[in-house]
Protein backbone atom coordinates (compact mmCIF):
# COMPACT_ATOMS: atom_id res chain seq x y z
CA UNK A 1 0.00 0.00 0.00
CA UNK A 2 1.59 3.47 -0.97
CA UNK A 3 1.47 6.11 1.49
CA UNK A 4 -0.76 8.89 0.62
CA UNK A 5 1.09 11.90 -0.19
CA UNK A 6 -0.37 14.18 2.64
CA UNK A 7 -0.44 11.74 5.03
CA UNK A 8 3.36 11.23 4.19
CA UNK A 9 3.71 15.02 4.28
CA UNK A 10 1.74 15.22 8.09
CA UNK A 11 4.19 12.23 9.25
CA UNK A 12 7.56 13.74 8.03
CA UNK A 13 6.37 17.10 9.65
CA UNK A 14 5.64 15.20 12.98
CA UNK A 15 9.22 13.91 13.10
CA UNK A 16 10.54 17.26 12.12
CA UNK A 17 8.77 18.64 15.06
CA UNK A 18 9.96 16.05 17.35
CA UNK A 19 13.76 16.16 15.84
CA UNK A 20 13.23 19.88 16.54
CA UNK A 21 11.73 19.60 19.84
CA UNK A 22 14.30 17.19 20.99
CA UNK A 23 17.27 19.52 19.53
CA UNK A 24 15.63 22.64 21.23
CA UNK A 25 14.95 21.43 24.46
CA UNK A 26 19.06 20.13 24.47
CA UNK A 27 19.59 23.16 23.45
CA UNK A 28 17.70 25.00 25.98
CA UNK A 29 19.44 23.54 28.09
CA UNK A 30 23.13 24.12 26.97
CA UNK A 31 21.99 27.69 27.11
CA UNK A 32 20.80 27.76 30.75
CA UNK A 33 23.89 26.19 31.92
CA UNK A 34 25.97 28.46 29.68
CA UNK A 35 24.61 31.94 30.37
CA UNK A 36 24.51 31.04 34.69
CA UNK A 37 28.44 30.55 33.79
CA UNK A 38 28.84 33.81 32.38
CA UNK A 39 27.48 35.51 35.43
CA UNK A 40 29.81 32.99 37.37
CA UNK A 41 32.64 32.98 35.34
CA UNK A 42 32.37 36.10 33.37
CA UNK A 43 34.61 37.10 30.39
CA UNK A 44 36.05 33.64 29.44
CA UNK A 45 36.51 33.00 25.80
CA UNK A 46 35.53 29.90 23.93
CA UNK A 47 38.90 28.36 23.13
CA UNK A 48 39.73 29.29 27.06
CA UNK A 49 36.19 26.72 28.17
CA UNK A 50 38.16 24.22 26.16
CA UNK A 51 40.62 24.39 28.59
CA UNK A 52 38.67 22.98 31.85
CA UNK A 53 39.86 24.60 35.39
CA UNK A 54 43.17 25.87 33.16
CA UNK A 55 41.05 28.36 31.47
CA UNK A 56 40.50 29.87 34.97
CA UNK A 57 44.11 28.67 36.56
CA UNK A 58 46.99 30.09 35.03
CA UNK A 59 49.19 28.19 37.68
CA UNK A 60 47.46 24.96 36.47
CA UNK A 61 47.61 26.20 32.81
CA UNK A 62 51.77 27.16 33.08
CA UNK A 63 52.23 23.58 34.68
CA UNK A 64 49.95 21.67 31.73
CA UNK A 65 52.36 23.43 29.09
CA UNK A 66 55.42 22.13 31.00
CA UNK A 67 54.43 18.91 30.89
CA UNK A 68 53.02 18.53 28.03
CA UNK A 69 55.28 15.74 26.82
CA UNK A 70 54.13 13.67 29.59
CA UNK A 71 51.45 12.17 27.09
CA UNK A 72 53.72 10.97 24.65
CA UNK A 73 54.60 7.57 26.19
CA UNK A 74 50.60 7.10 27.14
CA UNK A 75 49.88 7.48 23.23
CA UNK A 76 52.39 5.62 22.04
CA UNK A 77 51.11 2.81 24.17
CA UNK A 78 47.63 3.63 22.94
CA UNK A 79 48.76 3.75 19.16
CA UNK A 80 50.24 -0.22 19.68
CA UNK A 81 47.27 -1.38 21.34
CA UNK A 82 44.97 -0.19 17.83
CA UNK A 83 47.61 -1.55 15.82
CA UNK A 84 47.48 -4.63 17.27
CA UNK A 85 46.40 -7.68 15.00
CA UNK A 86 43.14 -9.51 16.26
CA UNK A 87 43.24 -13.50 15.90
CA UNK A 88 41.96 -13.14 12.67
CA UNK A 89 44.06 -10.60 11.11
CA UNK A 90 42.25 -7.67 11.46
CA UNK A 91 43.21 -4.41 13.63
CA UNK A 92 40.40 -2.09 15.35
CA UNK A 93 41.25 0.62 12.49
CA UNK A 94 38.38 -2.21 10.68
CA UNK A 95 35.99 -0.70 12.69
CA UNK A 96 36.40 2.89 12.49
CA UNK A 97 36.84 5.21 9.48
CA UNK A 98 39.93 7.26 8.02
CA UNK A 99 41.84 4.76 10.53
CA UNK A 100 39.87 6.55 13.71
CA UNK A 101 41.00 10.28 12.48
CA UNK A 102 38.84 12.59 13.42
CA UNK A 103 36.11 10.34 15.07
CA UNK A 104 36.41 11.59 18.41
CA UNK A 105 34.38 14.52 18.22
CA UNK A 106 30.90 12.54 17.46
CA UNK A 107 31.08 10.81 20.54
CA UNK A 108 28.85 9.68 22.41
CA UNK A 109 26.25 9.08 19.78
CA UNK A 110 22.62 7.41 20.08
CA UNK A 111 22.54 3.93 18.97
CA UNK A 112 19.30 3.59 17.83
CA UNK A 113 19.62 0.21 17.08
CA UNK A 114 20.39 -0.60 20.83
CA UNK A 115 18.53 2.53 22.25
CA UNK A 116 21.70 3.13 23.97
CA UNK A 117 24.25 5.93 24.39
CA UNK A 118 27.60 4.51 22.86
CA UNK A 119 30.51 5.89 24.11
CA UNK A 120 33.81 5.93 22.60
CA UNK A 121 34.82 3.37 24.54
CA UNK A 122 31.95 1.07 24.29
CA UNK A 123 32.77 1.53 20.55
CA UNK A 124 36.08 0.41 21.39
CA UNK A 125 34.89 -3.09 23.39
CA UNK A 126 32.39 -3.29 20.14
CA UNK A 127 34.67 -3.64 17.75
CA UNK A 128 36.78 -5.94 20.23
CA UNK A 129 33.36 -8.24 20.28
CA UNK A 130 32.47 -8.15 16.71
CA UNK A 131 36.22 -9.83 16.41
CA UNK A 132 36.35 -12.42 19.19
CA UNK A 133 38.52 -10.41 21.04
CA UNK A 134 38.66 -10.06 24.61
CA UNK A 135 36.65 -6.34 26.35
CA UNK A 136 38.78 -4.43 27.71
CA UNK A 137 37.83 -2.77 30.96
CA UNK A 138 36.23 0.77 30.78
CA UNK A 139 38.07 2.02 33.97
CA UNK A 140 41.84 0.66 33.22
CA UNK A 141 43.94 2.57 32.30
CA UNK A 142 46.53 1.16 30.88
CA UNK A 143 44.28 -0.54 27.45
CA UNK A 144 41.21 1.28 27.22
CA UNK A 145 42.69 4.71 28.75
CA UNK A 146 45.79 4.84 26.72
CA UNK A 147 43.60 3.48 23.54
CA UNK A 148 41.50 6.40 24.09
CA UNK A 149 44.43 8.71 24.63
CA UNK A 150 45.95 7.93 20.67
CA UNK A 151 42.28 7.60 19.21
CA UNK A 152 41.23 11.26 20.65
CA UNK A 153 44.82 12.64 19.93
CA UNK A 154 43.94 11.87 16.37
CA UNK A 155 40.54 14.41 16.47
CA UNK A 156 42.57 17.31 18.31
CA UNK A 157 41.83 20.51 17.19
CA UNK A 158 37.85 18.89 16.01
CA UNK A 159 35.14 20.77 16.87
CA UNK A 160 33.30 18.71 19.36
CA UNK A 161 29.79 17.38 17.10
CA UNK A 162 27.64 15.28 19.27
CA UNK A 163 23.80 14.79 17.84
CA UNK A 164 20.72 14.61 19.45
CA UNK A 165 18.30 12.82 17.43
CA UNK A 166 14.60 12.71 18.86
CA UNK A 167 15.15 9.65 20.63
CA UNK A 168 17.90 10.10 22.21
CA UNK A 169 16.07 13.34 24.70
CA UNK A 170 15.47 11.55 27.42
CA UNK A 171 19.40 10.04 27.60
CA UNK A 172 20.31 13.38 27.26
CA UNK A 173 17.51 14.60 29.86
CA UNK A 174 18.23 11.76 32.09
CA UNK A 175 22.26 12.87 32.03
CA UNK A 176 20.91 16.31 33.33
CA UNK A 177 18.90 15.06 35.83
CA UNK A 178 21.78 13.46 37.71
CA UNK A 179 24.23 16.29 36.85
CA UNK A 180 21.71 18.20 38.69
CA UNK A 181 20.53 16.09 41.62
CA UNK A 182 22.31 16.14 44.92
CA UNK A 183 24.13 12.84 45.83
CA UNK A 184 25.45 11.19 48.76
CA UNK A 185 26.54 12.02 52.24
CA UNK A 186 28.14 15.02 51.50
CA UNK A 187 24.91 16.47 49.74
CA UNK A 188 26.53 17.71 46.35
CA UNK A 189 25.42 17.50 42.52
CA UNK A 190 28.00 18.04 39.90
CA UNK A 191 26.13 21.32 39.44
CA UNK A 192 27.08 22.20 42.78
CA UNK A 193 30.55 22.40 41.87
CA UNK A 194 30.66 22.59 38.24
CA UNK A 195 27.89 25.53 37.51
CA UNK A 196 26.71 27.07 41.17
CA UNK A 197 30.67 27.26 42.19
CA UNK A 198 32.51 27.11 39.29
CA UNK A 199 35.76 29.18 39.51
CA UNK A 200 35.86 28.99 42.86
CA UNK A 201 38.36 26.30 44.70
CA UNK A 202 37.42 23.34 46.56
CA UNK A 203 40.42 21.76 48.10
CA UNK A 204 43.03 23.97 46.44
CA UNK A 205 41.90 22.94 42.97
CA UNK A 206 39.61 25.34 40.67
CA UNK A 207 36.26 23.82 40.16
CA UNK A 208 36.09 23.59 36.11
CA UNK A 209 32.86 24.72 34.70
CA UNK A 210 30.19 22.68 33.34
CA UNK A 211 30.90 23.75 29.16
CA UNK A 212 34.17 22.42 28.17
CA UNK A 213 34.51 19.82 30.70
CA UNK A 214 34.53 17.08 28.49
CA UNK A 215 36.65 18.57 25.96
CA UNK A 216 40.39 17.57 27.03
CA UNK A 217 39.96 13.29 27.93
CA UNK A 218 41.52 11.60 29.47
CA UNK A 219 43.65 12.94 31.29
CA UNK A 220 47.16 12.29 31.82
CA UNK A 221 48.46 11.81 35.49
CA UNK A 222 51.05 10.44 37.35
CA UNK A 223 51.78 9.33 33.76
CA UNK A 224 48.62 7.36 33.18
CA UNK A 225 45.12 7.98 30.83
CA UNK A 226 41.91 9.16 33.65
CA UNK A 227 38.99 8.56 31.34
CA UNK A 228 36.06 11.48 31.71
CA UNK A 229 33.90 8.75 33.54
CA UNK A 230 36.89 7.31 35.63
CA UNK A 231 37.06 11.16 36.49
CA UNK A 232 33.45 11.15 37.54
CA UNK A 233 33.62 8.25 39.67
CA UNK A 234 36.18 9.93 41.58
CA UNK A 235 34.27 12.88 42.57
CA UNK A 236 31.10 10.36 42.79
CA UNK A 237 33.52 9.17 45.83
CA UNK A 238 34.25 12.74 47.20
CA UNK A 239 30.43 13.18 47.43
CA UNK A 240 30.17 10.18 49.38
CA UNK A 241 28.04 8.23 46.67
CA UNK A 242 28.24 4.98 45.59
CA UNK A 243 29.90 5.63 42.03
CA UNK A 244 28.18 3.90 39.31
CA UNK A 245 30.38 1.94 36.81
CA UNK A 246 32.71 3.12 34.39
CA UNK A 247 30.60 2.50 31.00
CA UNK A 248 27.44 2.34 33.20
CA UNK A 249 24.24 3.56 31.53
CA UNK A 250 24.47 6.43 34.05
CA UNK A 251 27.64 7.16 33.42
CA UNK A 252 27.18 7.16 29.84
CA UNK A 253 23.89 9.58 30.14
CA UNK A 254 25.84 11.75 31.85
CA UNK A 255 28.82 12.27 29.75
CA UNK A 256 26.37 12.74 26.91
CA UNK A 257 24.76 15.72 28.37
CA UNK A 258 28.18 16.78 29.19
CA UNK A 259 29.61 16.58 25.64
CA UNK A 260 26.87 18.18 24.24
CA UNK A 261 27.31 21.17 26.85
CA UNK A 262 30.28 21.68 24.61
CA UNK A 263 29.41 21.35 21.01
CA UNK A 264 31.51 23.52 18.96
CA UNK A 265 34.35 23.54 21.72
CA UNK A 266 37.59 22.20 20.08
CA UNK A 267 38.93 19.00 21.44
CA UNK A 268 42.20 18.85 22.86
CA UNK A 269 42.91 15.51 24.28
CA UNK A 270 45.29 14.40 26.96
CA UNK A 271 45.30 17.42 29.06
CA UNK A 272 48.00 16.99 31.80
CA UNK A 273 47.07 17.47 35.47
CA UNK A 274 48.99 16.98 38.81
CA UNK A 275 48.45 14.13 40.91
CA UNK A 276 46.45 15.81 43.37
CA UNK A 277 43.81 16.73 41.09
CA UNK A 278 39.98 16.43 42.75
CA UNK B 1 57.68 44.96 82.90
CA UNK B 2 56.56 41.99 85.14
CA UNK B 3 52.71 43.45 84.51
CA UNK B 4 53.00 43.33 80.94
CA UNK B 5 54.29 39.97 80.64
CA UNK B 6 51.45 38.77 83.20
CA UNK B 7 49.05 40.60 81.19
CA UNK B 8 51.11 39.20 77.77
CA UNK B 9 50.61 35.49 79.32
CA UNK B 10 47.13 36.81 80.16
CA UNK B 11 46.22 37.50 76.68
CA UNK B 12 47.32 34.24 75.51
CA UNK B 13 45.54 32.28 77.97
CA UNK B 14 42.41 34.10 77.27
CA UNK B 15 43.18 33.78 72.90
CA UNK B 16 44.11 30.20 73.08
CA UNK B 17 40.71 28.19 72.16
CA UNK B 18 40.63 31.09 69.10
CA UNK B 19 43.96 30.47 68.08
CA UNK B 20 43.17 27.15 67.45
CA UNK B 21 44.45 25.58 70.22
CA UNK B 22 41.33 23.05 70.64
CA UNK B 23 43.07 19.99 68.36
CA UNK B 24 39.98 18.47 68.08
CA UNK B 25 37.86 20.73 66.71
CA UNK B 26 40.65 21.77 64.49
CA UNK B 27 41.18 18.07 63.80
CA UNK B 28 37.36 17.94 62.75
CA UNK B 29 37.45 20.96 60.70
CA UNK B 30 40.81 19.59 58.91
CA UNK B 31 39.70 15.96 58.12
CA UNK B 32 38.77 14.48 55.11
CA UNK B 33 36.45 11.71 56.93
CA UNK B 34 34.98 14.38 59.20
CA UNK B 35 34.35 18.07 58.59
CA UNK B 36 37.01 18.54 56.16
CA UNK B 37 35.93 21.85 56.10
CA UNK B 38 39.28 23.13 55.48
CA UNK B 39 38.19 21.89 51.55
CA UNK B 40 35.91 25.58 51.28
CA UNK B 41 36.91 27.45 53.71
CA UNK B 42 39.76 29.83 55.33
CA UNK B 43 40.35 30.06 58.51
CA UNK B 44 42.36 33.53 60.07
CA UNK B 45 45.61 33.83 59.66
CA UNK B 46 47.67 31.30 62.37
CA UNK B 47 44.65 29.75 63.80
CA UNK B 48 44.94 26.35 61.21
CA UNK B 49 46.17 25.25 57.79
CA UNK B 50 46.28 27.96 55.14
CA UNK B 51 44.27 27.48 52.07
CA UNK B 52 43.54 28.96 48.84
CA UNK B 53 40.15 27.10 48.65
CA UNK B 54 37.09 29.89 48.75
CA UNK B 55 34.03 27.54 47.45
CA UNK B 56 32.45 28.14 51.03
CA UNK B 57 32.86 31.94 52.41
CA UNK B 58 36.35 33.20 54.80
CA UNK B 59 35.22 32.39 58.92
CA UNK B 60 35.70 35.18 60.89
CA UNK B 61 35.02 35.26 64.48
CA UNK B 62 32.70 38.23 64.43
CA UNK B 63 30.95 37.12 61.82
CA UNK B 64 30.66 34.00 63.46
CA UNK B 65 30.00 35.54 66.92
CA UNK B 66 27.08 37.51 64.92
CA UNK B 67 25.42 34.20 63.81
CA UNK B 68 25.57 33.00 67.67
CA UNK B 69 26.39 29.82 68.85
CA UNK B 70 22.94 28.06 68.31
CA UNK B 71 22.71 29.28 64.33
CA UNK B 72 26.07 27.79 64.23
CA UNK B 73 25.19 24.33 65.09
CA UNK B 74 22.46 24.32 63.31
CA UNK B 75 23.91 25.50 60.39
CA UNK B 76 26.13 22.71 60.68
CA UNK B 77 23.77 20.21 61.06
CA UNK B 78 21.56 21.34 58.06
CA UNK B 79 22.61 23.86 56.18
CA UNK B 80 19.50 23.78 53.34
CA UNK B 81 16.97 24.84 56.51
CA UNK B 82 18.43 28.46 56.05
CA UNK B 83 19.09 28.23 52.10
CA UNK B 84 18.24 25.78 49.46
CA UNK B 85 21.11 26.78 47.39
CA UNK B 86 23.72 25.96 50.19
CA UNK B 87 26.58 23.68 48.82
CA UNK B 88 27.37 23.35 52.72
CA UNK B 89 27.31 18.78 53.37
CA UNK B 90 24.01 18.62 56.40
CA UNK B 91 26.87 17.22 58.28
CA UNK B 92 24.26 16.20 61.40
CA UNK B 93 21.39 14.96 59.03
CA UNK B 94 23.77 13.30 57.40
CA UNK B 95 25.36 11.49 60.08
CA UNK B 96 28.66 12.99 59.34
CA UNK B 97 29.47 14.31 62.21
CA UNK B 98 27.53 13.45 65.38
CA UNK B 99 26.11 16.00 67.95
CA UNK B 100 28.76 15.45 70.14
CA UNK B 101 31.47 16.69 67.37
CA UNK B 102 28.60 19.55 65.84
CA UNK B 103 29.00 20.92 69.74
CA UNK B 104 32.52 20.94 69.35
CA UNK B 105 32.63 22.49 66.03
CA UNK B 106 30.50 24.87 66.96
CA UNK B 107 32.68 26.21 69.67
CA UNK B 108 35.50 26.43 67.50
CA UNK B 109 33.96 28.75 65.36
CA UNK B 110 32.56 30.65 68.03
CA UNK B 111 35.88 30.97 69.43
CA UNK B 112 38.05 31.86 66.48
CA UNK B 113 39.86 35.28 66.37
Amino acid sequence: MRCPEALFRAAAAVALAASCGAFAAADQVKAEVAARLQQQVPGISAADYALGAAALDNELRSKMQENAAASAPVIEAGKKLFGRKFGNGRTLAACFPNGGRRIAAAYPQYDARLKRVVTLEMAVNQCLKANGEALYEAADADTMGALTAYLRSLSDGQRVAVRMPAAAEERFEAGRRLYFTRLGQRNFACASCHVQSAGRRYAEQVLSPAVGQATHWPLIRDGRAVTLQVRMRECLELMGAAPFAAGSDELNHLEYFLTYLSNGLALKANAWRPSTAP
Amino acid sequence: MRRSCLLAALAAVVALPALGQDREALDLFVRPDKGHCIACHQLPAGVGPETRSDLGPRLEGSRMRELGRDALKDLIDDPMRRSGESVMPPYGRHRILDPREIQRLGEFLHALP
